[in-house]
């Protein structure tokens, strides 16, 4: 029995291969086949005596029509619904081209709504889905860091920890360390500035990614002391310094004027495994002292290897978190000293929200761009059912006449859904056109920083499939309500009206009323959001930030790869300060190792006098090291004693000035002056108490932050920014600060020349995205919405011409019409506004965590867009009101 | 249609054109002159039902076709039985034989 029943399954698949290409010949061949027939009928006509003519009438009734027999042929075939579709489709066709306006209408509005989808997907799968770009499983890899899950982490690890760590881990298959940081390629004609990491010598194999060229880092070239000089470099430097040289392995390259022999070429998608930075090349970690002239690897107490594990099988990221935690009290058991008074819990994240790299600023802005991003989309399809609902009233006559010739409401149906199904997927087409373009505009958004930022947002595969399937959603969840709306007619009682008279049923102008409700909440609900962001990045940007950015002037250079030493370093900067401060047109200069708000400002780990940290407390401070009149250069007035001057050097007291955050969390009620902070093995007094001052994120609430005098505390490995305040256009002082720079130093390239107030941009740069997408998201809702609530309007009082032709003619002011057709406007938009209201105040508690000085229930913001809306809505519906003062009775009554 | 001629019950076309072609390849008309004959006048199959009927239970695979000339040497598509249309028709039957017992048996009891 099986076996019969595979043979007739494989007759049949033949059958189908068959019938779908030899169509043309089956065609041909059912036509012979029946032509023969009825000459075989014929001829038997006449052997039994009958005359021509007569054979021939007799044979073909007893036939019995030659093309429906075809078609109940045809009805059998294998395949058959295949030929049902395709004609489905071509009618589907023929309908979109005889009415291309509607068609336009719907494909566009359907493109926008699935491209504001499939742009922050694309981000999506760029960022939070593909973390690391070239490694293609991720799931497996967590970041291990210390303290709990934060934007600006707790250096994780010392070498020593981490290789005790991974020796004795049973969870894991493998855990890699890597320090990023600036580098300078040096040894060339302009030494330039890149971004590197020292890694553990498992760094390539345990992410599974292959050089391209040559190979990966060997176990013993890791090792502290025995380490080797080697780099893997990273595509770009392989095309922009070897010309993509195919020999390169073997041949040297200097960092920060080491040597060292080129053994790799990475991948050119590979850029290293924090989201969205780009490190350049690597070099394993026991090169330190040749690139920063430091020892730590050797040292336990250093923290400063970001941390990335790889699960075994089958074990659960809480399985690992509890394993970890108990090796890491061992460690700290055994080297107290070392582990002193820093948070030693560890805690495992999954890479899409990885406190290193971008994505700890993106899980939570992406997803909720991604849910206004759907409430567009709803929005979108309510506007097209109910544009198909109204143009389905222009069809009830065809529906009918089909329906009356014997076609089945399951037919009927399916027409509906196919035309859906058709203008869905060119929406989809046309949407991905649009996010080709839009998915490479994250980039646009970051601004000038010497950060590596990367992004490489575009149309994966994930975002093409997730396209079709949306495409196809949305024309099911339009398409249906009209589908079976229209499918269920009375046939004889449409057949039997005049065309002319055809009304809405009250139910489908119920329905109608109902999705123009839907449209004016939904676009409600948007808009709210858009004010609510638009009104905290206002508010962020109205804050006192605590320094002053306008006529600001920031460059920066970096000494140590150019050969200085700490003395000549500190000397140049001395020059530095001295010929800029002589320059016209400036009022002071200063130096700082960061700049505010461009995500550059670094942390020390300190101990506080008379302060002792809670368990677990990260005792991590933001540490400002700057020059003398820096408070004065930023206008960032000092509150308590003094700030520091030229004579604060190596050789004099070794002072600190901290502010009003740190003395209010450390030392509150307590005067901070002559209170004493260490700082790894050195201990400042503080002679200054300052004013707050934001430098990491304006949303960010005020944080405890230590400034120490440059010219004490000067560490080579760091970067040192000029901030030139100027009485005219900064951007104007440009070329002579580098000229002056260049006078010092013809060879030192000064990078990040900008006015501040354009590179503190990017510390708002995750508001101004929400910002740019809930605008405009909430400009498009509102415009749909407004061309949905029209449509109906003007639809439903075509529908009414002849009752407001008689009203006229029964004496009917102007006045009175226009209030008619304007109130059954109004009662809709009433009624959206109210659904939208609650709507909105769920959705708006949702971005709660995301809003800065506006609350969630933000009064203003609430009524402005309410207001907004209805007279958007309103100057929508005047225009079918206006039209209906217009009607003529006795061309409206002679009409019918 | 005659009084005497009745519509073949549902299902059991195929069991009759499977059993008219038991006795040697034949064209379409020639199905139909032959049911028309084994019935003696009671069963008239109908080119509507008679080519779908071919159709469906040539892509079942349990007849073939080929063209031929006919007796008076025309062309014609003659239809002939496949190995597993003969395995088919002694299932029908078998089971066909079953149900009018089982009918005969019914209307005897009463």
């Amino acid at each position: 029995m099986t076996q019969k029943r595979k043979l007739r399954w494989l007759s049949r698949a033949v059958s189908f291969f068959r019938n779908v290409t030899g169509r043309q010949k089956d065609e041909l061949d059912i036509a012979a086949e029946l032509n023969a027939h009825l000459d075989l009928l014929i001829e038997e006509k006449l052997r039994s005596g009958m005359k021509p003519g007569e054979a021939e009438r007799a044979a073909r009734i007893e036939l019995g029509g030659v093309e429906q027999v075809k078609e109940q042929v045809r009805d059998v075939r294998t395949g058959a619904w295949l030929d049902k579709l395709a004609q489905d489709c071509r009618f589907a066709l023929r309908m979109s081209r005889k009415n291309p306006g509607f068609t336009a209408i719907v494909v566009l509005t359907l493109a926008l709504g699935i491209a504001a989808n499939t742009t922050v997907l694309s981000w999506i799968s760029a960022t939070l889905l593909n973390p690391i770009p070239g490694v293609a499983h991720t799931s497996d890899l967590v970041t291990v860091a210390r303290g709990d899950l934060s934007d600006h982490p707790t250096p994780p690890f010392s070498y020593p920890d981490v290789r005790d760590l991974s020796e004795r881990t049973q969870t894991f298959s493998g855990l890699l360390g890597y320090h990023e940081d600036y580098m300078s390629l040096t040894g060339v004609a302009k030494p330039e500035r890149i971004y590197g990491a020292l890694t553990t010598a498992n760094y390539f194999d345990l992410l599974g990614v292959h050089p391209i060229l040559g190979r990966a880092f060997l176990p013993k070239e890791g090792t502290p002391r025995a380490g080797a000089a080697v780099i893997v470099i990273g595509y770009a430097v392989w095309q922009n310094h070897f010309a993509g040289d195919p020999q390169v392995v073997g041949k040297k390259i200097q960092i920060n004027r080491h040597p060292y022999t080129v053994i790799g070429v990475a991948p050119r998608d590979f850029n290293g495994c924090k989201t969205g930075l780009r490190t350049d090349l690597w070099i394993p970690v026991s090169m330190d002292r040749d690139v920063w002239g430091a020892d730590r690897p050797a040292r336990r107490g250093t923290f400063w290897l970001n941390v990335l594990g790889k699960l075994r099988p089958g074990v659960t990221k809480n399985q690992a978190e509890t394993e970890l935690n108990l090796l890491m009290r061992g460690i700290v058991e055994r080297f107290p000293e070392d582990h002193r008074d820093s948070p030693n819990e560890i805690s495992l994240d999954p890479l899409w929200r990885s406190p290193f790299g971008i994505n700890v600023y993106l899980y939570k802005t992406l997803p909720m761009l991604l849910g206004l991003a759907g409430v567009l989309l709803l929005l979108a399809c309510a506007n097209v059912a109910s544009l198909l609902l109204v143009r389905s009233v222009g069809r009830r006559r065809e529906i009918a006449i089909r329906l009356g010739m014997g076609a089945s409401r399951q037919q009927i149906i399916r027409q509906f859904l196919i035309e859906s199904l058709l203008l869905g997927l060119l929406g989809g087409t046309a949407a991905l056109v649009i996010t080709k373009w839009t998915s490479r505009r994250l980039v646009a958004f970051f601004p000038p920083t010497p950060i590596p930022l990367t992004n490489d947002a575009h149309i994966d595969q994930r975002v093409l499939f997730v396209t079709i399937a949306v495409s196809i959603l949305a024309a099911i969840i339009f398409g249906i309500l009209p589908a079976l709306r229209s499918s269920s007619l009375p046939v004889q009682s449409v057949l039997k009206e005049e065309a002319t008279s055809v009304s809405l049923t009250l139910h489908k102008g119920r329905l109608l009323s109902g999705l123009v409700v839907a449209q004016i909440s939904l676009s409600l609900v948007l808009l709210v959001c858009a004010g609510l962001f638009t009104r905290s990045l206002q508010k962020a940007q109205q804050s006192d930030p605590g320094f002053e950015a306008s006529h600001l002037l920031l460059a920066s250079y970096e000494l140590s790869p150019a050969g200085y030493t700490r003395a000549t370093s500190v000397a140049f900067d001395r020059q530095v300060l001295d010929r800029l401060s002589a320059l016209p047109g400036v009022e002071s200069v200063t130096l700082a190792d960061f700049s505010p708000l461009s995500f550059s400002i670094h942390t020390d780990y300190l101990q506080i006098e008379g302060y002792v940290p809670q368990p677990h407390e990260s005792m991590e401070i933001s540490r400002a090291i700057v020059g003398p009149n820096y408070f004065r250069t930023l206008r960032t007035s000092v509150i308590s004693g003094r700030e520091f001057t030229e004579a604060d050097t190596v050789d004099s007291q070794l002072v600190a000035v901290v502010n009003q955050a740190f003395v209010d969390r450390y030392w509150p009620g307590e005067d901070a002056i002559g209170k004493q902070v260490t700082d790894g093995p050195v201990r400042f007094t503080i002679v200054g108490v300052a004013r707050n001052a934001k430098y990491r994120l304006l949303t960010y609430p005020t944080e405890p932050v230590i400034y120490l005098p440059i010219y004490q505390a000067y560490r080579l490995t760091q970067d040192t920014t000029i901030h030139l305040r100027t009485t005219g256009d900064p951007r104007a002082m440009a070329s002579s600060v580098e000229e002056t720079i260049h006078q010092l130093n013809r060879e030192l390239p000064l990078f990040n020349v900008n006015p501040l107030s354009v590179t503190m941009q990017l510390g708002s740069l995750f508001q101004r995205v929400a910002v740019t997408f809930a605008g405009s998201f909430g400009f498009l809702a509102m415009l749909l919405a407004a061309v949905g609530i029209y449509g109906v309007v003007a639809y439903t009082t075509r529908q009414r011409t002849r009752e407001i032709g008689i009203r006229v003619a029964l004496g009917a002011k102007k006045e009175g019409i226009y209030r008619l057709v304007l109130g059954q406007g109004f009662r809709l938009i009433l009624a959206g506004l109210v659904v939208g209201t609650v709507l909105a105040l769920a959705f708006a508690r949702l971005l709660k965590a995301q809003l800065f000085g506006v609350s969630e229930t933000d009064a203003i913001t609430f009524t402005s867009v309410g207001l907004l809306l209805a007279v958007v809505a309103l100057v929508a519906c005047h225009i079918p009101a206006r039209r209906a003062t217009r009607v003529d009775p006795m061309v409206a009554l002679r009409h019918e | 249609m005659s009084p005497e001629q009745t519509n073949l019950l549902q299902g059991t076309l195929d069991m009759v054109i499977l059993k008219a072609l038991r006795l040697g390849e034949m064209h379409g008309l020639g199905i139909s002159r032959r049911i028309e004959q084994i019935s003696q006048g009671t069963f008239v199959v109908k080119s509507g039902s008679l080519f779908p009927a071919l159709r469906r239970m040539q892509e079942e695979g349990w007849i073939s076709s080929a063209w031929g000339e006919s007796e008076t040497n025309r062309r014609a598509k003659y239809y002939r039985l496949t190995k597993a249309g003969v395995k088919q028709l002694e299932e029908e039957t078998a089971k066909w034989e079953r149900i009018v017992l089982g009918i005969s048996r019914t209307l005897e009891a009463s």
